[in-house]
């Protein structure tokens, strides 16, 4: 009935324990107000003077607030514990977030992931909240009533025994189906803030394909699908619910039937009757509650299980193996990779048989077809992808992987898609280096020919841009990120996916100027289409299909004759056709 | 209650629900309100049996009212309960999903701005947050309320049968529960619920955007930044809700203290009122018991009352939505196209300084190619949004047959096909994406454009095929590789004018010129216009136009151009990697 991970947290048990205790007491209260309220009725059911109600109705009421009291109390002891929780499990989902990167978002969606951050981890908040006094109720309170009662009457206690087996059985039966349900109604919750996301993202795309308004149609069957689900999940918690109320109902109105005919015959007094008749829906409530809330119990179910499944994943370890020095990266220092295969699933390698060497302020062209596998290489130098299998040595260190500490803070890396986030002009630039001042922000701008832009923006660097805020064109956005990597010079290792893919020749051309310096003292991994950089590079990776099929100095690889040649003439070719 | 009144004045998403199910919502009202009276009637009924009983009557039939009475009260509660249950969450459920598909609608008018005015996580937060809130301001607040009242009103009108003054003592006690409690409810904690949630709007959106840029941010290796970023709100929503729960707790203790309070004087009461004789003596336990379920719908009202500010806030942001819906221009259609015309066009974006376009003119017929080139942020991408409508010019005009462009909004997918500079890969499989570009291709004539793109090796490599996921934005691909899928959704597309933004982006000379000389094959009849960055190609066209400061400042056939000269000369070899 209780998920035992819930005992896993810490902080729990200490917490459960007290509130035990105090459950007891309660039930006592609950006891007491039953029984002394029983009483003051019974001197007025006997018309004796209203003066002998005070001393019952006190103690009634005196029981009545101390069982109140007690709630607080032990809502008072649990929260600390919730709240800590909750708020660790919100933390430690936001730093694996950060520790798993894309992969995870891209397998999870990013509404759904955003959803389970927030609303999911608040939906287990509720669960903790109530859970845990739930369950305590439900497993001492009925048995202290049941006591007491059978002290009075054994046989109407016996009746109240009789009973629970079969709710609680009722109760299991239906639960599991509502399980069923309720895992199915999660997944489309999934669905429904994932699709829903994807759809905002491409919203443009579906305009232009003059979608936009039939899409309204698919988003209403998921909509629809998910409504359906829960309504499922709903009826089956609700069928359960009214199962158990019909029981329980029911049983309080056989008990006073019992009780009437006990009394007609003699065979009992009205007040113990009339304690049993008060107590009998205290003895009902604990477990009538807990259906009642059974549908929000498994939504915090199965959120808790949907952010234990992303905080158990594993991150790489081994981070530490590259020693640290400053600067990570100098002029003699070599970097190999021997017969090195990755992949992006255990069951498929991307890249075969990678090797090769390289050393220093090297510049180092990556060239291929598209899909040959250079963004794959260039993410694997940057630690993001681990090997499958093969050797990598660093500065003379054997690691299994590059997500090495040390190495993170010793590259730049420009990805072939860069973000722009909700955030200034400024931020944005700065991103890789939030403390640098404007002179070097303005440097770092001027050096990807963002200047002139910013002149013409009121407000300059304080523009707002990115999602929901000033548009900018696509070779802006590459040219800003292409500036956040001009303003870190301490990292001595360059890792530039197609980062000038978006630019015209011209603009290409312009920036180059003020490039190439800055690759001198850099190592330098360069993966582009647009070939004549490859005069510039001291060394170059020809991949095709995952594999390095050539690798050589430009003039080596021209001479070959082979791949490289072969696509640099048809470059030229294509464009004298 | 000024707010109260002014939030519904102009609300087209709550209110027209509650007028057009009055019947359905009637029901459930009504539902409601057997429920807990056939509560309170049953412990009221059992009091009263088991008292009767206790007189020794000499007669079964003397208490067979009651033990029926018993049974029937004790069926009729859950059974009632059921009903409401049930029929208020499919009611709510459905309008709900009704909801979404409107949310949907209400962007979808903006979609052309969308990423300039709205931020994907603010929506989402709609999503997942607003609609959830309106909903339960039908299951929360308002059934609660409204069945908590009539509740109330019974009980007070019961008693008051029997003796006024005492009715209005009750008036009066339990009006504290119902009436007063929920009103210090909102006025007290109203605003902290609402602050709570504004945080978890603001949360919802700053988790996106990270969220989306997530790679950038794991490869800035500011992981500290990241992790305190989300901390503030983490650690402020937290404390908001502790508060929150202390108030609550407090506030539930309160009404429970008035509960019993009024249990003590009910049973001194009745006590007072029928201890006459035996007969009426029976009616003391009644009463006494009677108040005891009760209690669960008086004390739930407060609870949803003090959540009102949270669903006022939600109701105006939907409603807000819709509202600023841009103007829509009266629609005609045109027939065959003739000429697409620019004639003397200015453009400035809304709340910039910079003039974009600057007294561009440009004429094309059925059947013309043209390339576009220029700088980075020249106004290339802002001169095809001109053309598309998507957006209007500062002055001059842009017409298809003599039609101004925004007249044909209605019927641009028929007219144009276009492949932007962000194109999107929907989360599906690969055939469902490609068919994007015409819903109506076969099979076959998928796996033709497929083909047409040069992934058809690699697709039927893949253990799923046509049937792979390519993941949100298509992130199972390479960049090249999604490039190439939407451009496989263009040469589906049966349009006459055909735009192009970078269509070659992130591809290898090799495919790439392979793949231009697909599209200029596949979409020879059609006129295009093709922003382009390189020369590659550029011999499929009729004229190549260069834009510069917002104007033309080159133009003529490639080979002109070649010829005469110098610059495009000089691209042209560098373009070669000279
Ligand atoms: N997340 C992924 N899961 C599975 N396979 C992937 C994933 N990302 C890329 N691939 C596949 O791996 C191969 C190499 O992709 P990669 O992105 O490295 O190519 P690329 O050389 O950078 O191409 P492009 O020039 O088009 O960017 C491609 O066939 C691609 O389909
Ligand atoms: N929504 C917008 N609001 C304000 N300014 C914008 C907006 N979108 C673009 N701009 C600005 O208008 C200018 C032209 O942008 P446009 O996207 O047309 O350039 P482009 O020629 O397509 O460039 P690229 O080759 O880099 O894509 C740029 O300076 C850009 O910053
Ligand atoms: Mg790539
Ligand atoms: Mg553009």
């Amino acid at each position: 009935m209780i998920d035992q991970r819930v005992f896993k947290f810490p902080g729990v048990k200490p917490a459960a324990a007290i509130m035990a205790v105090l459950t007891v007491i309660q039930a006592i209260m609950i006891i007491l107000q039953a029984q002394y309220l029983s009483v003051a009725i019974v001197h007025l059911w006997k018309q004796q003077p209203i003066g002998t109600i005070v001393a019952p109705l006190a103690v009634f009421a005196v029981a009545f607030l101390g069982r109140h009291l007690l709630t607080i109390l032990k809502d008072w002891l649990l929260y600390p514990f919730v709240e800590k929780t909750t708020k660790t499990l919100r933390k430690q989902f936001m730093a694996k977030l950060f520790d798993l990167g894309p992969s995870v978002v891209a397998e999870k969606g990013t509404g759904n992931v955003v959803t389970m951050g927030l609303e999911g981890i608040d939906k287990i908040q509720t669960y903790l909240m109530m859970i845990i006094g739930k369950v305590l109720d439900l497993s001492i309170t009925p048995w202290l009533i049941l006591i007491y009662i059978a002290m009075i009457q054994w046989k109407e206690a016996l009746f109240l025994l009789a009973i629970y087996p079969l709710i609680i059985f009722f109760m299991i039966i239906l639960g599991l189906a509502a399980q069923a349900k309720a895992d199915k109604q999660y997944a489309g919750y999934q669905r429904l803030s994932n699709h829903f996301v994807d759809t905002l993202r491409g919203l443009p795309t579906l305009k232009q394909l003059g979608l936009n308004e039939t899409y309204a149609d698919n988003v209403y069957h998921v909509s629809e699908d998910y409504r359906k689900k829960t309504m499922a999940t709903l009826t089956i918690a609700m069928t359960s619910t009214f199962a158990l109320d019909f029981f329980t109902t029911l049983s309080i109105a056989i008990i006073a039937v019992f009780l009437g005919f006990g009394l007609m015959n003699s065979t009992i007094q009205l007040l113990p009757a009339l304690v049993i008749l008060t107590l009998a829906p205290d003895y009902f409530a604990p477990i009538r509650n807990f259906a009642n809330d059974y549908h929000a119990t498994l939504n915090g179910k199965n959120a808790l299980t949907a952010v234990l499944d992303v905080l158990q994943r594993d991150t790489p370890s081994d981070r530490e193996l590259l020693p640290d020095r400053d600067p990570v990266w100098q002029a003699d220092d070599a970097l190999k990779f021997d017969h090195v295969n990755v992949g992006y699933s255990a069951d498929d390698t991307t890249l075969q048989d990678i090797s090769f060497d390289v050393h220093g302020f090297q510049k180092v062209g990556i060239i291929g077809a598209s899909g040959s596998g250079k963004s794959t290489l260039i993410n694997t130098l940057g630690g993001f992808l681990s090997p499958q299998t093969g050797e990598i040595n660093v500065r003379g260190t054997q690691v299994p992987h590059l997500d090495q500490k040390a190495w993170q803070r010793s590259f730049v890396y420009i990805p072939q898609a860069p973000y722009l986030f909700h955030a200034s002009l400024r931020d944005n630039l700065a991103f890789y280096s939030p403390d640098a001042d404007d002179d070097a922000v303005n440097a770092a701008a001027a050096k990807a020919g963002l200047t002139d832009w910013i002149a013409t923006l009121p407000d300059g660097l304080n523009t707002s841009i990115g999602e929901g805020a000033r548009g900018v064109s696509g070779g802006q956005a590459q040219r800003i990120a292409l500036a956040r990597a001009f303003l870190d010079d301490s990292r001595r290792i360059l890792l530039f996916d197609e980062p000038t893919a978006h630019l015209d020749i011209e603009t290409e051309v312009e920036l180059k100027q003020t490039m190439l310096p800055v690759f001198d003292h850099h190592l330098v991994f360069f993966a582009t289409h647009r070939l004549h950089w490859m005069n510039e590079m001291d060394y170059i990776l020809v991949m095709d299909h995952g594999k390095i099929v050539e690798q050589g100095t430009p003039a080596e690889l021209q001479q070959r004759d082979g791949a490289y040649v072969r696509l640099r003439s048809e470059m030229e070719g294509a464009t004298v056709k | 209650m000024k707010g109260f009144f002014a939030t519904f004045k102009h609300d087209h998403w709550v209110m027209p629900y509650l007028r057009r199910y009055r019947k359905l919502l009637a029901l459930v009202l009504f539902l409601g309100f057997m429920t807990y009276f056939c509560g309170a009637a049953l412990m009221f009924n059992s009091g009263y049996l088991i008292s009767r009983a206790a007189t020794h009557p000499y007669n079964i039939l003397m208490i067979y009212v009651p033990i029926v009475l018993a049974r029937a009260f004790g069926i009729g509660r859950p059974a009632f309960r059921y009903a409401e249950r049930l029929t208020s969450h499919n009611w709510v459920l459905r309008i709900v999903s009704d909801f979404r598909k409107r949310l949907y609608q209400a962007v979808e008018k903006q979609a052309v701005a969308i990423r300039q005015t709205h931020q994907t996580g603010d929506v989402l937060s709609i999503l997942a947050e607003d609609i959830d809130h309106i909903e339960n301001l039908y299951l929360r607040t308002v059934f609660p309320l409204v069945i908590g009242w009539l509740l109330y009103l019974f009980v007070v009108i019961g008693i008051g049968y029997f003796s006024w003054p005492f009715g209005l003592l009750m008036l009066l006690l339990l009006g504290v529960i119902v009436i007063l409690m929920p009103l210090l409810s909102v006025a007290i904690n109203g605003r902290r619920e609402f602050q709570a949630r504004q945080v978890q709007r603001q949360f919802y959106t700053q988790l996106t955007d990270a969220v989306l840029g997530l790679g950038d941010w794991l490869i800035s290796g500011r992981r500290h930044d990241f992790l305190a970023q989300q901390d503030a709100p983490i650690d402020e929503i937290a404390s908001l809700r502790r508060a929150d729960h202390h108030f609550q707790w407090w506030r539930n203790f309160a009404i429970q203290v008035v509960f019993g309070a009024a249990v003590i004087f009910l049973v001194w009461w009745a006590g007072v009122m029928f201890t006459h004789n035996q007969a009426e003596a029976n009616w003391v336990a009644a009463f006494g018991l009677a108040l005891f379920p009760t209690v669960e719908p008086f004390s739930e009202m407060s609870q949803g009352v003090s959540e009102w500010p949270v669903y006022r806030n939600s109701i105006q942001r939907v409603n807000a939505l819709d509202e600023n819906e841009p103007v829509k221009v009266a629609q005609t259609e045109i027939g065959a196209l003739e000429e697409l015309k620019l004639d003397h066009v200015h453009f400035t974006y809304a709340g910039a300084q910079r003039q974009v376009i600057d007294d561009l003119s440009l004429t094309l017929h059925p059947g013309e190619k043209l390339a576009l080139l220029g700088p980075s942020g020249t106004g290339k991408s802002t001169l095809l949004k001109l053309m598309l409508g998507d957006e209007r010019p500062s002055s001059g005009s842009v017409t298809l047959n003599g039609e101004p462009i925004a007249r044909l909004q209605d019927q641009r997918a028929q007219l144009f096909g276009v492949l932007d500079q962000q194109p999107y890969l929907f989360n599906t499989t690969v055939m469902n994406n490609v068919r994007l570009g015409n819903l109506k291709a076969t099979d076959d004539e998928v796996r033709a454009a497929i083909k047409a793109v040069e992934l058809d090796d690699l697709i039927a490599s893949l253990p799923e095929g046509y049937n792979t996921e390519v993941q949100e934005a298509g992130s199972r691909f390479s960049g090249g590789e999604r490039q190439r899928l939407s451009l496989a959704r263009i040469l589906l597309q049966d349009a006459p004018i055909i735009i192009l933004d970078e269509p070659t982006v992130s591809l290898d000379p090799i495919t790439e010129q392979h793949l231009l000389d697909t599209v200029f094959s596949v979409l020879h009849d059609k006129t295009i216009i093709w922003v382009t960055h390189h020369l590659a190609g550029i011999n499929h066209v009729d004229q190549v136009r260069f834009i510069e400061g917002g104007h033309f400042d080159m133009q003529g056939t490639p080979d002109e151009l070649y010829r005469d000269n110098a610059r495009f000369r000089s691209l042209y070899d560098l373009d070669r990697g000279r």
